[in-house]
């Protein structure tokens, strides 16, 4: 059996996928990229083969994406918006558009069967509608990133968040923090904001079922909630929306 | 990944020969401009030149120099200098670089421009150049003439060419009025059968393009297009691009491409970024994508109408494209991709240039709705390289181009 290993290199997480010639998941590992994406990818890939007890040369190809790809030593580098495609086309065969929140940027994909790409769009220079926004807002109010989502689901209201800039946003939350909004409210609001963000930007390349929401934010299911209300759509996750590009890239191994 | 080199075309050392007499000779036009009543004005670009040439008033482009200020990357020191007087961050990076460079002439690119005796401007090609040439009359207290070209949501009517033409008739005779030279039809005559020689030359220049492989690629075509800017209406313009053709021809025949090993055709839209220019297109260079074609450089290859020479202008500078309907300009970047046989459009959301940018979205969807191939918008600037994000940028084209190649 042969294998590829897909490199994800984010700006907030590292993801590795190794996938047989049978284009199976055989294993995934995640850290945080921290300072050195790269060293810490190494270290995954050694932790994965030697779990799996695979020697090297039995990995074919690999193949790097996402922010640190050009200095990974890979086979071969590809964009996350190619490797997105493939690796959600994969799980989910009827997918037509793909959101993905990453820490950095927002993106939203329409493809074709096959996962071939037809359009794009990103969030540009500013860190609405990203995860490093759910971040400056789980800091404000005290409370872990992935509490945000069940404290949401407990919300009476949405409070208004209605800057997109994350330093006024910031300081909306604060403001509702001293009128004495409840912390349920205040998230419920965030990730309102976030949604209203994506689902402009969704609406701008046309939105066409299925949909399926990737990137460490589609855990949060207070933001998938507000985005299926704001598209009036169902919504995917996969079981795991955060490996979904490194997989790609490792089925791009398997194809080349 | 092979290296793909730009390869400079010969004629570049003739332009830079003919540029750098145009500037020398403004920049002295003090010295013999006056005594001989010929004034300097700083004209828009899309301002009837003819009829300025027709008496013999020396024009002085501000965005021709907005842009030469971007590739000196000295747009951003002098638009901050801007900012600081308080114009907005909002406003056109080629008017806060050319109102920097007046308050700061030691930042400035040639220590600014030559100061101008006379200001002319046409609404033709935006709304910016209204009040930020009415804040140059404001500085050097010298007459503004304007021309407003009501923008056209159809095709050109009897009524908006008569409006423009009145204008015309209004503006020789302040003209007669400011030379003291009567309005001489001849001369303008001449001056306009200079730019149509001249137009003519850029059309077959830019249709040689459609061979593959192209022998021109973006830079070229915006390095290429100054003279039809600022020499525009004279024997010059015309002698550089007959220079041009040829070379270009040459190319053609010898099938020598722009970039080496082209795979991928793309069309551009907007104007350049001028500050990042080579690095800009290296990142499709070397992934064997050159621009066969673009709008911009397009702009200047309007045809020029027979018949009266007012009546001509009139007709010709309202129907610029950039005053036409997001109909008008989706088909003209259809009939590109169409007759260019291109695989792809980058849209250039020019954060500067809002009537250009505002509508690319609509554009873009329309575009590739009927072409079939895909479309990329890009946020940057044309000057300001504050706004210019590299990594995001590079993801985009790289995304782009495999969207393109169908991986």
């Amino acid at each position: 059996m042969q294998y590829c290993l897909g490199v994800d290199i984010g700006s907030l997480t590292t993801k590795v996928v190794l996938v047989n010639e049978e284009r199976n998941i055989v294993s995934w590992a995640t850290k945080r990229s921290g300072y050195s994406g790269k060293e810490h990818a190494f270290k995954l890939i050694d932790t994965l083969l030697t779990e799996e007890d695979i020697p090297r040369d039995k990995v074919i190809k690999t193949i790097a994406t996402g922010y640190g790809r050009i200095t990974f030593p890979a086979d071969r580098e590809v964009s996350e918006i190619t490797c997105q495609a493939k690796g959600v086309s994969h799980l989910f065969s009827q997918a037509r558009t793909i959101i993905d929140i990453g820490g950095q940027d927002s993106k939203v994909i329409k493809i074709l069967p096959g996962g071939k790409v037809i359009d794009f769009a990103m969030n540009d220079k500013c860190a609405a509608g990203t995860g490093r926004f759910l971040e400056v807002m789980a800091n404000a109010l005290e409370v872990e990133i992935d509490e945000l989502g069940g404290l949401a689901d407990k919300a009476q209201n949405t409070c208004s968040i209605s800057s997109f800039c994350t330093v006024f946003a910031e300081s909306e939350v604060i403001s509702h923090v001293a009128a004495g909004a409840s912390k349920q409210d205040i998230v419920a609001g965030v990730s309102y904001s976030v949604a209203e963000r994506v689902a402009a930007m969704t609406a701008g390349i046309g939105l066409e079922p299925e949909l399926v929401f990737t990137g460490g934010v589609a855990r949060n299911g207070g933001v998938a909630k507000a985005l299926s209300d704001h598209l009036s759509t169902d919504i995917k996750i996969p079981e795991n929306p955060v490996i979904t590009a490194a997989l790609g890239a490792a089925l791009i191994g398997i194809v080349s | 990944m092979t290296e793909k080199r730009y390869r400079k075309l010969d004629s570049t050392k003739q332009l830079e020969k003919i540029m750098t007499r145009y500037y020398v000779l403004s920049r002295h036009h003090r010295f013999w401009g006056k005594p001989i009543n010929r004034p300097l004005a700083w004209v828009t670009s899309g301002a009837p030149v003819e009829l300025l040439r027709s008496f013999d008033i020396h024009p002085v482009y501000p965005e021709n120099y907005g842009a030469i200020c971007g590739s000196r990357k000295a747009s951003s020191q002098l638009c901050q200098v801007a900012e600081n007087a308080g114009y907005s961050q909002d406003l056109c990076s080629y008017a806060r670089s050319h109102i920097g460079s007046i308050l700061r002439p030691d930042l400035a690119p040639m220590k600014g421009l030559p100061r101008p005796d006379l200001l002319i401007t046409c609404g033709n090609i935006c709304g910016t150049v209204l009040k930020w040439y009415e804040a140059l009359a404001r500085i050097f207290d010298v007459p503004l003439l304007i021309i407003d070209t009501p923008y056209l949501t159809g095709d050109m009517t009897n009524r908006a060419q008569d409006y423009v033409h009145t204008q015309l008739q209004d503006m020789v005779a302040t003209l007669e009025n400011i030379t003291g030279r009567s309005y001489n039809q001849t001369k303008v005559e001449e001056a306009i059968s200079f730019s149509k020689e001249t137009i003519s030359l850029w059309t077959d220049i830019r249709s040689l393009c459609k061979n593959t492989p192209s022998p021109l690629n973006a830079p070229d075509l915006f390095i290429h297009m100054a003279p039809i800017v600022v020499l525009r209406g004279t024997k010059q313009a015309v002698n550089y691009y007959k220079l041009l053709k040829a070379e270009v021809q040459q190319r053609v025949e010898q099938r020598e491409s722009a970039i080496n090993g082209e795979k991928i055709r793309l069309v551009w839209d907007n104007i350049a970024i001028w500050y990042n220019l080579y690095p800009f297109f290296k990142m499709f260079s070397e992934r064997s994508a050159c621009f066969v074609t673009d709008t911009y450089s397009g702009g200047w290859a309007m045809e020029l109408e027979q018949g009266d020479p007012l009546e001509s202008l009139a007709k010709t500078y309202t129907e610029i494209f950039l005053n036409r309907s997001a109909e008008f300009r989706a088909q003209q970047l259809i009939n590109f991709v169409t007759d260019y046989n291109a695989d792809g459009f980058v849209m250039h959301s020019n954060r500067s240039c809002k009537p250009y940018s505002l509508v690319q979205g609509v554009i873009r969807r329309k575009v590739m709705a009927e072409t079939g191939v895909p479309g990329l918008l890009i946020e940057a600037d044309m000057a300001d390289q504050r706004v210019f994000a590299e990594e995001p940028t590079r993801n985009r084209v790289q995304a782009f181009l495999e969207t393109v190649e169908a991986i």
